[in-house]
């Protein structure tokens, strides 16, 4: 069906028929139409200042400042002073917290995003089918997403996974005594992982319109054959929705990566116990805004920002073996 | 199907762009910061505090505009946390408050940076510091000049759960005490409690200040002179981690969960959950003593029971008033300051909030409307001053700490606590700290 699309846009169209030079009117007239249909002059950039305002000052011209500040020290409240690749030398060489807190996002990435993208897509089969009050629960579902990114749930997650929250409680009617989730070094990036995978919402509503879309007639098929549900899936249901798939990966890495929130206010600014929970973004907060060291601290968002975007390559890169584009 | 775009470009266009977009927000999130300014001509005040503390400085300032109908006063105040990120990023984007609750352990670094007014040229003026020590006014001077003005006596007290001692049948330890006397009696806390209390809470990463006092008691400062050094040896802080570790091997003090979840949390404090009786976090009665219902009575850091033990304790500044150097508004800054050190209905409103008021003067306009546990406070404050006043032995009270000094008392606080949680000894971790401390100080 697209092959007869991109055939009528190869269709040229015949040149207009040029202007007889007696006629002298016509040429004129004709001129100026163009002049003012292509140049417009300066009207277009007028209507598109506020996004050049935006992307200049607040975009890239932060970024190139940051760059330029990760090669010097600055306390914010003095002068910056150039110390070349010093920063970055540090970074690598000697600071323990740099790698503890590498440590924690690569463990937080690689666990929350396969667990979430998992619960999103389940979720999202099972609220495709036509049930009464669906919307309901779909509604439902994408609650937490909502909620999930705010201070407010994240004070809640503190309390519940706390020596004596709810979830102890829970524990407790099983006869099993639990511990402080959130003060234990060996869970407490769990409880974030946890927080992570409750917010499925995005993904799951992104992957349901794209479960929406798969054609019926390929199901038909399939059943007439005897294909199994299991096989179904396998078979038709993940390579159709590969595309989608790949989309939601490149996000929720990238989101991963960049996680503040959660880890600010349930470790309570701490990044603790033990740096456990000390993810990269936190990291840099607090060596920006609370060590004063924001020249460092720029540095540590370039060595992020290259991260992601080598994360982000390797994803596209990747993407060719395994997404399965239908045209 | 009428557009033209694949399926596959639409994909891929998309995850680029929101890739593209979700990368540059990583990095312009460090790179913003502009100054909202004060739109009006009115002067901004800060601090951190207690409600207690808030409705307190509210009320002495209404009080004060009543008298000064030209100066109008915008009072921003907070807890603690993230009270001088903010005042960081407002410093930088030129919108720093005028006059601000400073904290006497960064004092010295924000003077050094030149963002804080010296005072030196208002004082026997418009700046009253009549009845003012000396070693008071030390607190909040920086290279021989005035930089922050002491709110107030500090002395550093344990916190007692005393109707909690009492429950169990314990007698209130005499006030001079010793460090061995306080793992007995924690001790005897957790047996007769059935272990359902620990004694005191673990402080060998902190409550910074016992670990301080402790290391004068051994004739040693935080600090070297010239702040670029560690001023302890690695063997008093061997002995302290060891100590600490000791307590907890005999149920003396809380497992490491507990003292982890109390960081930065006075909620979660061992004594206001009720799994100790003794705190050396001064917050606990900072926060007006609404955080529990226990009956509160204090006592000094233990002392050292070895030979040739010194007096540890000092008496520091509770906290500051400082006016900024980019404040065109200093000389209005330093009249609601010397206010706030002399009027008496002032000094009434505030009571305690501010630490014990540091004139007999304003000791006495207090005393009458005080209550119990602030009586106790008060008294014990009295014993600990008049106690560094008579020994002979005792080290001049501690320089304003230098910069780094506050990821010097978090990687206390980490190194204890990775001890505690048996990830690390004593021995490996001490290399490490002495390490890693020297870096901190000299970068």
């Amino acid at each position: 069906m697209s092959m007869t699309t991109a055939q009528t846009d190869e269709v040229v169209k015949e040149p207009p028929a040029p202007a007889t030079p007696s006629d002298e009117r016509e040429r004129e007239r004709m001129r100026r139409r163009l002049a003012r249909k292509r140049g417009g002059g300066w009207w277009p950039y007028v209507f598109l200042a506020p996004w050049f305002v935006g992307l200049f000052g607040l975009t890239i011209y932060p970024m190139l400042d940051s760059l330029y500040l990760s090669f010097t020290k600055f306390d914010l409240l003095t002068s910056p002073e150039w110390i070349g690749a010093g920063n970055y030398d540090r970074m690598f060489t000697e600071d323990p917290v740099f790698w503890d807190s590498v440590r924690a996002t690569l463990l937080y990435v690689v666990v929350s995003v396969p667990l979430k993208l998992a619960l999103a897509l389940g979720v999202a089969i099972l609220l495709n089918r036509p049930l009464r009050g669906i919307g309901l629960y779909r509604a439902a579902f994408y609650l937490p997403s909502l909620l999930g990114g705010a201070v407010a749930v994240a004070i809640v997650w503190r309390q519940v996974f706390g020596g004596d929250g709810l979830f102890n409680d829970v524990l407790g009617w099983f006869g099993i005594t639990g511990q402080d989730w959130i003060s234990s070094p060996d869970t407490a990036l769990y409880t974030l992982v946890l927080l992570a995978v409750w917010q499925f919402g995005t993904p799951m509503v992104i992957f349901l319109a794209g479960l929406k879309q798969l054609p019926k007639d390929v199901y038909e098929a399939a059943a007439i054959d005897g294909a199994s549900p299991v096989t179904r899936f396998f078979r038709i249901t993940l390579p159709l929705l590969t595309p989608i798939v790949f989309f939601n990966v490149v996000l929720q890495i990238i989101d991963a990566f960049k996680t503040f929130t959660p880890a600010f206010v349930v470790s309570n600014g701490t990044g603790g116990p033990l740096n456990s929970t000390m993810l990269y973004s936190l990291y840099l907060y607090k060596k920006g805004f609370t060590d004063l060291q924001m020249g460092y601290a720029s540095a540590l968002a370039w060595v992020l920002f290259l991260v992601i975007a080598g994360f982000t390559a390797v994803n596209f890169v990747a993407g060719r073996y395994w997404v399965h584009y239908d045209d | 199907m009428g557009h033209q775009i694949s399926r596959r470009t639409l994909f891929r266009t998309a995850s680029g762009l929101a890739a593209a977009g979700a990368l540059g927000s990583a990095l312009t999130a460090c790179g913003g910061g502009t100054g909202a300014g004060s739109a009006n001509d009115r002067l901004t005040m800060t601090w951190w505090g207690s409600d207690e503390r808030h409705a307190a400085y509210k009320k002495a300032l209404a009080a004060f505009q009543k008298k000064n109908s030209a100066i109008e006063i915008e009072e921003r105040y907070s807890g603690y946390d993230g009270y001088f990120d903010k005042f960081n990023t407002n410093v930088a984007g030129g919108s720093a408050p005028d006059l601000l609750q400073m904290d006497t352990a960064l004092v010295a670094q924000y003077a050094r940076k030149g963002v804080l007014a010296p005072l030196d040229s208002y004082v026997g003026k418009s700046l009253d510091l009549t009845g003012f020590s000396r070693t008071l006014l030390a607190a909040g001077t920086v290279d021989g000049k005035l930089y922050g003005v002491p709110s107030g006596i500090g002395v550093n007290q344990l916190t007692v759960n005393r109707s909690g001692l009492e429950k169990l049948g314990l007698d209130f330890p005499d006030p001079e005490w010793t460090w061995a006397d306080l793992k007995k009696i924690s001790v005897d806390i957790h047996k007769k409690s059935g272990g359902k209390i620990y004694g005191t809470d673990d402080v060998g990463g902190g409550a910074l200040q016992a670990f301080e006092i402790f290391a004068r008691e051994k004739g040693e400062q935080l600090f070297s002179a010239d702040g670029k050094k560690l001023g302890f040896t690695s063997d008093t802080l061997q002995e302290w981690w060891e100590y600490w570790a000791d307590l907890r091997r005999a149920d003396a003090c809380p497992p490491p969960a507990v003292t982890s979840a109390a960081h930065n949390d006075l909620t979660k404090n061992a004594v206001v959950i009720g799994k100790a009786l003794f705190t050396f976090d001064t917050g606990v009665y900072g926060a007006g003593g609404s955080i529990t219902d226990a009956t509160l009575d204090f006592l000094p850091t233990p002392q050292g029971d070895w030979s040739g033990a010194r007096e540890g304790n000092y008496v520091n500044g509770g906290v500051l008033l400082s006016a900024t150097k980019a404040s065109k508004r200093v000389a209005d800054s330093v009249k609601i300051v010397s206010y706030l050190a002399q009027d008496p209905t002032a000094i009434k409103d505030m009571q305690l909030l501010r630490g014990i008021p540091p004139t007999e003067k304003a000791r006495d306009l207090i005393k009458a409307g005080l209550n119990d546990t602030d009586r106790r406070n008060l008294a014990m404050a009295d014993h600990i001053s008049s106690r560094v006043a008579k020994a002979s032995d005792v080290l001049d009270a501690p320089q304003p700490p230098p910069q780094g000094a506050d990821q010097i008392w978090d990687l206390l606080f980490q190194s204890n606590l990775s001890i505690a949680f048996g990830r690390t000894t004593v021995k490996s971790q001490l290399g490490r700290f002495f390490d890693q401390a020297a870096g901190i100080l000299s970068a």
